[in-house]
């Protein structure tokens, strides 16, 4: 028999229940933007196997997503210097939310959400003051502009949450650039890229630099481990003839420790970085060489690298060292498996609703 | 005998294809880039000894400036190797500048008298917003920029002109002694190329990122949009070479480019037919050499259509030459992000 405490606390759980969670959009799967054979952009859905679950329309090219951390939920950001960001349903691939960058703003095509989904955090260019902002939006409210605070540098590209806490980790990139000039970098002679640390209460807490020598090595993208190990992937902005290592490992804490010091052939340039979903390896796309390279997370030995053409995409994936990349001439899929479609894939694949690598 | 020969000629083929592709590299090397920027030096030192009369209006250093911007135009699209080293390129050449760095970075060193002029070697590690050619402009175009410190604008106007002979001349030496071999030889230690196919690469990715300079930033900015065309931006415009820049460096790679379609007779026909056509644009510019026109519908048109001439260069390089020569970048290698 029902006792009244009993019903108030079913009924309390109705409440909540309706809620939506992302195995109701299908599991854990991808999302990917791309350029169309006719020359319109999309952005898709991908299952585990980067096959397409939803896909629609976006009004440029894109560039990253980040997933919501429980709502079946996620915002797809426009290619930098845009100033327009989508919050996509995915369980039916519908526009929930657009978001606008406020004035002298821009967005740099990434951004994350705090752990517990309520916030969203964008890495901007102040562009005016050729200044780094981390801008934060309500997540539980419509996506409101609800703030800003300063990345640690110029040019922050990438941003990613520590897990356990709140506290972020931005790629400054150190490229100065206003959106009157495009893409046009300003400052190569004296850009000083830094990874940063930002507790949300507490400000900066810890900043890095590379060696003075590694200053054009612009530090774009980053990768979570589940227990706090970070990779950053870098483009060297300097004489090719002398290209530094350009993926990092990093505690923060400790010093950054630098891989590829076998000076493998990337052409400079690498795409993106993801660790396997189960953390045990560190895997970096190198569009420019068509490369994909695969390191030991732990021993930094490299394991293997892999032709792919014009390879931008890679994210955590299944199995022992699982990885899942895309390319710009079509192919996704793990790289032992990939299938072809009719598309170019653009620069990211972003996990959405998995664990974090290494904890699945 | 017919059938000995054309076996033979089949055996051939393959040898000649390859050995073209390093023809044609060693043929932008020694025929245009080296003789470039040997030009480039020279009229830089020419400029560093005319500097000697410092007066803003001096005849004889307003030419050697036109000069030596006229030959940094003609080599300015080979950006790599020797031009990155350095930060050279960007101590040459320091534009766009849309928050005005050149012109708050001279201010500020005048005002302060900084003494960074009083030897080339503190002078070379100064800002390069307030070195070399658009830094020499803004002195000798803005009278308004040394009027109230003659003497000590004399003095940076100097040391600007030697700082640019001394960058024009390390180009200069560094192709000569070190990148034109990493060049000719790839595979070699050293040479940042694998392939004769990557270093053709590099002259492709040259010439269409050099057209889509001008078509970007040295029309699109003064361009801006119709409802807000913004023609202080146009680049040189105190010295009204605005046209010029265009008109000279467009025209400087069209050599480049028939290099490129080089035993590839259509392609070099269609492209030779669209480069007229911007020449053609350009010439009938002439009354306009800043782009003031920008702002007036009619004038406006004629300026948008020389940025669209420029344009169909690119697709005849996006589409034609990179597709023939095997160097088609690619969707994510291109993004640069």
């Amino acid at each position: 028999m029902p006792t009244r405490r009993n019903f108030l606390a079913a009924a309390a759980a109705a409440a909540l229940t309706p809620r939506l969670t992302w195995a109701d959009a299908g599991g854990p799967g991808y999302l990917a933007a791309a350029r169309m054979p006719g020359g319109d952009y999309r952005l898709f859905g991908l299952d585990g196997a980067a096959r397409p679950v939803f896909s629609l329309p976006i009004p440029g090219r894109g560039h990253a997503a980040t997933a919501h951390p429980e709502r079946p939920e996620a915002v797809a950001f426009a290619r930098r210097p845009g100033t327009f960001a989508l919050v996509l349903d995915c369980t039916t691939g519908g526009v929930k939310a657009r978001l606008e960058s406020p004035p002298e703003r821009h967005f740099m095509g990434h951004g994350t959400f705090s752990r517990d989904g309520g916030l969203l955090y964008t890495p901007e260019n102040a562009y005016e003051i050729g200044e780094g902002r981390i801008g934060v939006w309500d997540a539980s409210a419509g996506y409101a502009r609800v703030g800003e605070f300063p990345s640690g540098g110029v040019g922050p590209h990438d941003v990613a949450r520590l897990p356990g806490g709140d506290r972020l980790v931005v790629a400054n990139g150190g490229i100065d650039t206003h959106p009157d000039t495009g893409r046009e970098k300003l400052n190569i002679p004296t850009m000083r890229p830094n990874l940063t640390l930002i507790g949300l209460d507490a400000g900066i807490l810890e900043q890095v630099e590379l060696a003075p020598e590694m200053h054009k090595s612009s530090i774009r993208h980053l990768a979570l481990r589940g227990d706090g190990l970070v990779a950053f992937a870098c483009q060297w902005e300097g004489d090719l003839a002398a290209v530094p290592p350009l993926l990092g490992l990093w505690r923060p804490g400790a010093a950054p420790v630098l891989l590829l010091t076998d000076r493998e052939d990337i052409e400079g340039y690498i795409g993106s970085v993801a660790f396997s979903g189960d953390g045990s390896r560190v895997a970096v796309t190198a569009p420019r060489a068509s490369r994909l390279l695969v390191f030991d997370a732990d021993t930094h030995a490299h394991v293997e690298t892999l032709p792919i053409p014009d390879v931008g995409g890679v994210a955590p994936g299944a199995g022992t060292g699982g990885i899942v990349v895309t390319g710009g001439e079509g192919h996704c899929g793990a790289p032992g498996a990939l299938h072809r479609m009719d598309l170019a894939w653009d620069n990211h694949l972003v996990r959405t609703g998995g664990p974090a690598p290494g904890q699945g | 005998m017919t059938r000995i020969l054309a076996i033979l000629l089949v055996a051939l083929l393959p040898l000649r294809a390859a050995a073209a592709e390093g023809d044609l590299v060693r043929a932008a090397v020694e025929d245009q880039i080296l003789p470039g920027f040997a030009a480039l030096a020279e009229q830089a030192a020419a400029l560093d000894a005319a500097a000697a009369d410092c007066a803003p209006d001096a005849p004889a250093l307003r030419a050697a400036w036109n000069a030596t911007f006229d030959a940094w135009l003609a080599v300015s699209h080979f950006r790599f190797g020797p031009t990155e080293v350095e930060n050279r390129a960007f101590a040459l050449a320091f534009w766009p500048d849309p928050r005005g760095s050149t012109a708050k970075a001279l201010r500020q060193m005048i005002a302060s008298r900084d003494a960074a002029v009083e030897s080339a070697e503190t002078f070379a590690t100064v800002s390069v917003a307030a070195r070399g050619l658009y830094a020499l402009e803004q002195l000798l175009y803005d009278p308004e920029t040394g009027a109230a410190d003659p003497d000590y604008a004399c003095a940076l106007t100097r040391a600007i002109a030697h700082d640019i002979a001394a960058t024009s001349a390390a180009m200069r030496d560094d192709w000569e002694v070190r990148y034109a071999g990493l060049m000719l030889e790839p595979g070699s230690g050293g040479s940042p190329y694998a392939t004769e196919d990557e270093a053709l690469q590099e002259l492709f990715k040259a010439l269409s990122g050099g057209l889509k300079f001008n078509s970007d930033l040295r029309l699109g900015r003064p361009l801006g949009t119709f409802d807000r065309p913004r023609p202080n931006r146009a680049e040189a415009r105190l010295s009204e070479r605005s046209l010029r820049n265009v008109r000279l460096s467009v025209a400087a790679m069209e050599p480049l480019a028939l290099l490129l379609a080089d035993g590839r007779p259509e392609i070099a026909a269609e492209l030779m037919e669209k480069f007229a056509r911007v020449a053609e644009r350009a010439e009938a510019l002439a009354g306009d050499p800043a782009f003031a026109g920008v702002a007036e519908p009619a004038s406006r048109l004629r300026i948008e259509t020389l940025q669209q001439r420029i344009d169909r260069i690119r697709e005849v390089l996006q589409l034609r030459l990179g597709p023939a020569l095997g160097v088609a970048e690619g969707f994510n290698a291109m993004d640069g992000d």
